[in-house]
């Protein structure tokens, strides 16, 4: 018979794209162990341990589901990973839970007002996930009989023929379900499904998975306070009936003392409400001037809002950490080097910063492969093109061997 | 034998409710598990007329009514639109109905001669199954009155009829059936009914 199976959820998976390296794109997790003790170096986390043990137990804590509406503060020097160990708890809370990323400067734009957009911003971190029955008709298609009325336009009226091993059954169709028959080029002889109520017509057989979107936002500016209302109805019906739960998910506010006092009064407020997120934010600053007033305030944001942080430290790297972090550098990026230049290297980032030393790793490797294509052995046309601010001169000349090439950095 | 099922001892402990209204009699059975069940009887033959379940939402939500036995009850309020695809208005219709002694299904739109029809009794699932020999038609019939008395389907007891478009099957009601039959309607005799009928309680 052509049955009306039952739901078959569909696991859509997107498709793996090639992702360009980003900055953080060697961190997978918190590299905790199922204790929550950080590892010395796991899952592209070096050192911070403390830093790392705190972000475990906040992930403990939003897992658990105890958290929703607080925040954190990552605090620390710039380069000394307070952005990785975000992205480290977003990679432990897997997929399922919303993580938001946005820079605190992100929220001054001229479409839309700076409330407009952190209440965006603490909506995309709140998930819903919401159960759906719906019945599926499958069947091999027999024929498809399309019947226009005469004169041209009109109303179309159509009937679809299917058969499974035992039997046959006739589908009267309407104009949309004609539409997406055509669409989808249905032939007599292909293996269907159809939704009966979203009328999603899927033809098995063939290599054939097309994503569901479920993306409702697409949002360019603000959205009517009237239509979240209507949201917020809709969803409480939904959980009230069992059908949709709520997944509080994490907002991440990088550089959070580019912010202002009314965000910051509009984040207290927020925060209360029974649907907020956890709010990570990061700062590198120490005491200074809170934006918007002429107060001056730890890491820039008021003391009524840090009262109502858990504030998490990160502090600056010991050398033989800042080796290891080039080291996964340069496996993620695809490097080879040796000893002697990853010894330089971190001395670069000791005496410079960390940045900087990653991105000499890069350059370098491009450096290389440029060289390799040119001729090999020429020592002199290798010479670092590029400076790093003025307090760097004290390695005078560097023997980097990247990808099995031999060249200098001298200091120009 | 029938006075020892659990089925019908859950018949009997059920909080039951009566409504009379002309020739049909409303049973309302409340089970101590929270299922809900009607019955609708015709007072002056004692025949089941109607049987229906209340079914609780996959999701939640109210349910709707799953008829076991008689005529589906119309849908009030029909989704037009929104369901884009839809079973033509000539496709086989099934129908259960039961009589004093023989439970009937009439499958209707039909046209197929009755040697096309193949009606076996499929104990190991507790089913009657039909098929067809050109291949258009397949079901599988439940007969829960069997089961729930723990009777098997036996293939002698099953007779088919075709004329007009329609297969019509009946299953001869074995004796423990009829005895329980009798005996469930004595006791529904028993309940007393509502004086004062809610309107939206009438027939349909």
């Amino acid at each position: 018979m052509a049955s009306l199976a039952a739901a078959q959820v569909q696991e859509v998976r997107s498709i793996t794209r090639i992702e360009r390296i980003g900055a953080h794109s060697h961190i997978r997790g918190l590299g905790l162990d199922d204790a929550l003790e950080p590892r010395a170096i796991s899952q592209g986390m070096v050192g911070q341990k403390m830093a790392r043990k705190a972000a475990g137990v906040i992930l403990q804590m939003i897992r658990e589901g105890k958290i929703a509406g607080r925040a954190v503060l990552l605090a620390g020097q710039p380069g000394t990973g307070k952005t990785a160990i975000a992205m480290g708890l977003a990679q432990a809370l897997g997929p399922d839970t919303p993580f938001t990323s946005m820079a605190g400067s992100e929220i001054y734009s001229l479409e839309m007002s700076k409330t407009e957009a952190l209440t965006q911003a603490i909506r995309k971190s709140i998930g819903i996930r919401i159960k759906e029955e719906s019945e599926i008709i499958e069947g091999e298609v027999v024929e498809v009989v399309v019947e226009r009325a005469a004169g041209g336009g009109g109303a179309k009226s159509g009937r679809l023929t299917l058969k499974t091993s035992d039997m046959e059954t006739n589908y009267d169709m309407g104009a949309k379900m004609i539409d997406s028959l055509l669409k989808e080029k249905v032939q007599a002889g292909d293996v269907i499904t159809i939704d009966k109520a979203t009328g999603k017509i899927n033809k098995l057989g063939r290599s054939f998975a097309r994503a569901r979107d479920y993306d409702a936002t697409g949002d360019t500016g603000e959205i009517k306070s009237e239509i979240r209302e209507q949201i917020n109805g809709k969803v409480a019906e939904w959980r009230e009936e069992g059908k949709a739960e709520m997944i509080p998910g994490v907002l991440f506010i990088d550089e959070a003392h580019m912010l202002d006092i009314e965000c910051f009064s509009f984040l207290n407020r927020a925060l209360e409400s029974e649907t907020a997120p956890v709010v990570i934010m990061a700062t590198n600053r120490g005491i200074t001037r809170i934006r918007g007033t002429n107060y001056k305030s730890p890491h820039g944001i008021p003391l009524d809002l840090l009262d109502r942080m858990i504030i998490v430290p990160t502090t600056p790297y010991s050398h033989q950490e800042l080796r290891e972090i080039l080291n996964i550098r340069c496996e993620e990026e695809d490097c080879q080097m040796s000893s002697d230049a990853l010894t330089v290297l971190t001395r670069v980032a000791t005496e410079t910063s960390l940045r900087y030393a990653i991105q000499l790793v890069t350059t370098a490797s491009l450096v290389a492969r440029r060289r390799r294509a040119a001729e090999l052995g020429d020592a002199e046309q290798s010479d670092i093109l590029f400076k790093p601010y003025s307090g760097y001169i004290s390695v005078k000349t560097v023997v980097l061997d990247i990808a099995g090439v031999v060249y200098t950095i001298r200091d120009l | 034998m029938h006075k020892n099922t659990i089925w019908y001892k859950s018949l009997l402990n059920a909080e039951k409710t009566c409504l009379k209204e002309d020739k049909i009699k409303k049973i309302h059975y409340k089970f101590d598990d929270g299922k809900e069940m009607v019955e609708e009887y015709n007072v002056d033959t004692h025949v089941l007329l109607r049987r229906a379940w209340k079914m609780k939402g996959k999701l939640g939500g109210e349910g709707k009514w799953a008829v076991e036995v008689g005529d589906p009850i119309p849908d009030a309020t029909p989704i037009i639109d929104g369901l884009d695809i839809s079973e033509s208005k000539d496709q086989p219709s099934l129908l259960k109905r039961n009589t004093r002694v023989n439970i009937e299904w009439r499958i209707r739109n039909l046209p197929y001669p009755i040697e096309t029809y193949s009606i076996k009794a499929n104990n190991e699932d507790k089913y009657i199954i039909i098929s067809t020999s050109n291949k258009k038609y397949y079901k599988k019939l439940e007969v829960p009155e069997l089961y729930r008395l723990g009777l098997p389907i036996e293939q002698k007891n099953i007779d088919a009829t075709h004329k007009y478009n329609t297969l019509i099957i009946t299953y001869k009601k074995p004796q423990p059936l009829l005895d329980m039959d009798k005996d469930l309607y004595e006791e529904i005799s028993k309940v007393k009914p509502m004086t004062d009928i809610p309107n939206e309680c009438k027939a349909q």
